[in-house]
């Protein structure tokens, strides 16, 4: 019996139990067999079923229990005269018909199935039924052919394009046919609408190949708007959200209740998709659905629809949303203000933030300011980020006049306002790369170096190959065993980080750092990086023994359990992870 | 005297047979300690074997912190151990107050002479981290070969010294995943293979073929080789030597049906570990026989996993099964395969149970004799993956390298290598 059989048959007997009180009781009587069943004692479980037919023949829960035992133990053929006797019994059970119908098609008998089918057909004319049953006794035999052929039948006995149209789809996607599925989801959403969704869902299995042929089965020119906007699902589900709102927005023309499910449906789909263009497509969906529902929830929309434009990389669609709702909630001008400042319109920003104070939460209000100072820091104005900071005297805000201060060159200033700030202030990346520096910056003996903090602006405002001259140069005013190691690391590590031609420039750094040794972290921390740097480029074996010396040379290092993890690698010992 | 003549001698020779323990070694050694000092479990029995791999003497001091090695005190050795992270303690050559612990109290000190070669039983195809053993044998740094069917059949068995069998399924059913998974690539590059394989063979069909390299492995341990199985191939192995002339595959793998009688058939003297089971005759459940306690697959007859406790033997009189439940860890949590353990009463009489999990019908790990040679089997798939599904990743042994059930695994690679000591005179 295959699962789907299965189920049908549990699925059935929980119908009869609640149903029938009466029958329940009898049913009680094969409890046992039940029992048995699930121990995996089928021989004895069908013993207990027959005794119960032989004293009631129509008894269904004991007769589907029969079904499923007797065909683990290869004996469907005893089932049979039990079944027709039953059926001889009780005519009207759609049941006991069906349950003969999977007999026989396990019995591999089609001519007698078909016949059986169509007598039942014949004593209700207008019913699909039989011929539905038919076919999934076929389908669970995999003969899709004569399957079509009994569902086919059936639509051409009872009239009807969409008749027996979702079993004609399911049975053709078993088949892999994925475009004749599709033209059969096609009649079926047309004759209902509510199966769209699970249309959506069969068809979104579809295998890339046939991606094309089934995308223009269900958003040609010919197709419906119903079955358009199942198109263009499909096509979200495939990861195609460009093309799907392309689809979809142009199904939009009226308001009516089934476009605003129909948007909310896509833009909760869409949002499954981690992808930018993911994001912008629902923010679009979701801007469009804020216009046909009423504030606040339009408003809320909006305000979700501006943070996946935002997620998106669409700041000029995020900033028309903004702009075309002019009373806009704090949230919404937080929101523009992040967008005037990401765009670089950093006057335009620091002015509208000076004149939102009153409608600003504190919390925005902050971090607002913070982005205000990175943005001017970028642009190597350190004065105004110094000013757009403000009497801000939040942790955040000392931290970031650390960064400040170290940019002028102040390593004095920097250490002090960073060991103020502490490890908890922002986020944990933050105080990661600050903890960092600090451990650089304890290597150094002076309180001020213009060219090391110039060289650090150099970096933090992205230009990585100046950054590393500058870093360099830095380095060489440095003593040895008094910042000059550690620096010179970081020259390497942003090198190697580069990759290409500076993947040369990284190595000498390496190569100097672990030359000069000393008691300091930078040696071991050089050579787990040159060693990492070797097998992202595929020379393991050159790696090795780096690796190997670090943890011979360097036993106490902090290093050592990460050079051993990739010295493992290295050697294919443990998996890649 | 060959490794599987001192197994045999051991059975049979008892406790007098051997010289006391207490011996006055005077070349410095390096001891390392596998109790919770250890800094890699795991790693060490790579060390002790490549140790003796390359001539060296040592010593596997049974029940002395955890199953402590003992090796040659040298500069390679060393740099070894401080390579892959592992903790050794230089001691006094003899170590008088140590050997005199152990000849006190329920330990002993057995010799390791040779590195066994070992051979994987596992498709070509497998990745290196589709089985515990092979994880193991490659984190702990042991060389082994990948063999299968043709090389079994056609009598590769005897290069090797020790065989582990991967989670193989004996009976030709494909783990009984066939149904379940049909339509998969990776089950269709399984049927694919196997089918070829038979057809290469000149075996009718793929249980058949199996059958025969049940039989070959038989033959194998019967003639003095070491088996050690895990998982579904335990079972499966027994399964298909007990079927020999029956018909136990569903029809998807051989074509035909289950004998219905072949429940009585099956004839239990040909098998390794089990007697009198039940066959589990459903295709759709990927489940064999009720060998296994936990039927993991089994539906509502699936149980929940509890802990499985290393039984204590006498080192002295029992050094076999003391070297094999070697471990810093007594109680250790239990972990799912196809097989996840053997039920008490389908046991043979005379299967020694190294753990078993206290209060259940069913125990984890077992050993015996076959003629000449010994198998062990334990049960589940991956000791640190204990929910393994298809498609997991990996387990990285390195964030496990104090794993008790991975120790398990590296106590059954070594323990060929243990040598009889010279009887007293």
């Amino acid at each position: 019996m295959t699962r789907s059989l299965n189920w049908a048959a549990v699925a059935s007997l929980v119908l009869v139990f609640s149903a029938d009180p009466g029958r329940a009781a009898r049913g009680q009587a094969i409890g046992p067999g039940f029992e048995l069943e699930r121990s995996g004692r089928y021989a004895d479980a069908a013993t207990i079923y027959f005794t119960t037919v032989r004293s009631d023949p129509t008894n269904l829960p004991a007769l589907l229990g029969l079904e499923r035992t007797l065909f683990v133990l290869n004996r469907m053929s005893e089932l049979l005269p039990l079944v027709q006797q039953a059926r001889a019994r009780l005519p009207e059970s759609p049941a006991l018909r069906s349950l003969e119908l999977r007999v026989y098609a396990a019995l591999n008998q089609t001519d007698s199935l078909a016949a059986i089918a169509l007598r039942w057909a014949a004593s209700v004319p207008r019913s699909d039924a039989p011929y539905r049953e038919w076919g999934l006794a076929l389908v669970d035999r995999r003969m899709w052919d004569e399957a079509r052929r009994a569902y086919l039948t059936g639509r051409k006995t009872l009239g009807g394009e969409g008749t027996l149209a979702i079993e004609l789809a399911e049975l053709e996607q078993r088949a892999g046919n994925w475009e004749a599925s599709a033209a059969e989801w096609v009649r079926a959403v047309t004759r209902s609408a509510d199966v769209g969704p699970n249309a959506a869902s069969q068809l979104a299995d579809a295998p890339a190949p046939v991606h094309e042929h089934v995308a223009r089965i269900l958003t040609g020119p010919d197709a419906s708007v119903r079955v358009r906007r199942v198109g263009a699902e499909v096509l979200l589900a495939w990861g195609q959200p460009n093309a799907a709102w392309v689809v979809m927005e142009q199904t939009l023309g009226q308001d009516d209740s089934d476009t605003q499910v129909a948007l909310r449906r896509f833009a909760d789909l869409a949002g499954a998709l981690p992808t930018p263009e993911g994001h912008r497509v629902r923010g679009m969906a979701l801007t469009r659905w804020a216009d046909f529902v009423p504030s606040p929830v339009s408003d809320r929309a909006r305000a979700e629809a501006v943070r996946e434009l935002l997620e998106g990389g669409d700041r000029a669609g995020a900033r028309r949303v903004l702009e075309a709702h002019a009373d806009a909630t704090a949230l919404g001008q937080a929101s523009l203000l992040q967008i005037l400042i990401a765009d670089g319109q950093l006057d335009v920003a620091a002015a509208r933030l000076e004149t939102s104070k009153t409608t600003l939460t504190a919390d925005d209000r902050g971090a607002l300011r913070l982005a205000l100072a990175q943005a001017r820091i970028a642009r190597g104005e350190l004065d105004r980020a110094d000013a757009a900071l403000g009497d801000d005297s939040s942790v955040a805000a000392i931290a970031q006049r650390g960064w400040i201060a170290l940019y002028r060159g102040n390593l004095k200033g920097a250490m002090e306002a960073f060991r103020v700030a502490g490890p908890y202030a922002t986020d944990r990346a933050a105080a990661t790369e600050r903890t960092a520096m600090m451990a650089l910056l304890q290597r150094i003996q002076e309180e001020s170096s213009p060219e090391l903090g110039a060289a650090l602006l150099t970096l933090a405002r992205g230009d990585s190959v100046a950054a590393i001259v500058a870093l360099r140069r830095a380095a060489s005013r440095l003593p040895v065993q008094g910042g000059r190691l550690e620096v010179q690391l970081l020259a390497a590590q942003v090198a190697a980080q580069k990759g290409g031609d500076q993947e040369a420039t990284a190595v000498a750094l390496f190569d100097e750092v672990v030359r000069a040794g000393g008691a300091g972290a930078a040696p071991p921390a050089a050579e787990l990086e040159w060693a990492r740097l070797l097998v992202r480029t595929g020379r393991s074996a050159e790696a090795i023994p780096h690796l190997e010396h670090l943890i011979l040379t360097y036993p106490n290092s902090a290093f050592v359990p990460d050079a051993r993890r990739v010295l493992e690698r290295a050697k294919g010992a443990i998996p890649k992870s | 005297m060959k490794r599987r003549d001192f197994v045999r001698s051991i059975g049979a020779l008892g406790l007098t047979s051997f010289i006391p323990s207490f011996r006055h070694s005077v070349i410095p050694s390096l001891l390392i300690p596998m109790d919770d000092a250890q800094t890699d479990h795991l790693k060490a029995y790579g060390l002790t074997y490549k140790a003796i791999q390359a001539g060296l003497k040592a010593e596997w001091l049974l029940n002395y912190r955890g199953g402590s090695f003992l090796v040659p005190d040298l500069d390679a050795l060393r740099r070894d151990a401080a390579l892959n992270g592992i903790r050794f303690e230089p001691v006094d050559s003899g170590m008088p107050a140590v050997r005199g612990e152990i000849e006190a109290n329920n330990m002993d000190v057995v010799p390791l002479e040779k590195a066994p070669k070992v051979a994987v039983y596992a498709p070509p195809n497998a990745a290196p981290w589709d089985d515990a053993v092979t994880m193991a044998l490659q984190y702990a740094g042991i060389p082994f070969t990948k063999i299968w069917d043709a090389d079994v059949v056609n009598g590769g068995l005897r290069d090797y010294d020790w065989l582990h069998l991967h989670h193989e399924d004996f009976t030709g059913q494909y783990s009984k995943f066939f149904l379940i998974y049909s339509g998969l690539p990776w089950l269709a590059e399984m049927v694919q293979r196997n089918s070829d394989m038979a057809r290469r063979l000149g075996f009718q069909t793929v249980p058949d073929l199996k059958k025969a390299v049940a039989r070959g492995i038989h033959g194998y341990v019967e003639n003095g080789g070491f088996l050690f199985a895990m998982c579904t191939a335990t079972e499966t192995i027994d399964l298909a030597l007990a079927a020999e002339h029956v018909d136990i595959a569903a029809t998807f793998a051989d074509g035909t049906p289950i004998d219905p009688d072949a429940d009585a058939k099956l004839d239990w003297s040909k098998s390794f570990a089990f007697t009198s089971a039940h066959l589990e005759p459903n295709p759709l459940v990927a489940s064999f026989s009720d060998i296994d306690g936990h039927q993991v697959n089994g539906g509502a007859r699936r149980q929940p996993l509890g802990a499985f406790t290393l039984f204590n033997f006498s080192a002295k009189i029992d050094p076999v099964p003391t070297m094999l439940v070697q471990n810093h860890r007594q109680v250790i949590s239990d972990f799912y395969g196809l097989t996840t353990s053997f039920t008490r009463t389908r046991l043979k009489p005379g299967v020694t149970i190294l753990a078993e999990e206290e209060g259940a019908p069913w125990v984890k790990y077992v050993h015996g004799d076959l003629g000449k040679g010994t198998w062990t089997f334990f049960g589940g798939h991956d000791p640190e993956d204990p929910q393994h599904q298809i498609g997991d990743p990996p387990t990285d042994l390195s964030l496990h390298p104090h794993s008790p059930g991975y120790r398990l695994i590296l106590n059954n690679v070594l323990f060929p290598a243990a040598k009889k000591r010279e009887l007293k005179t």
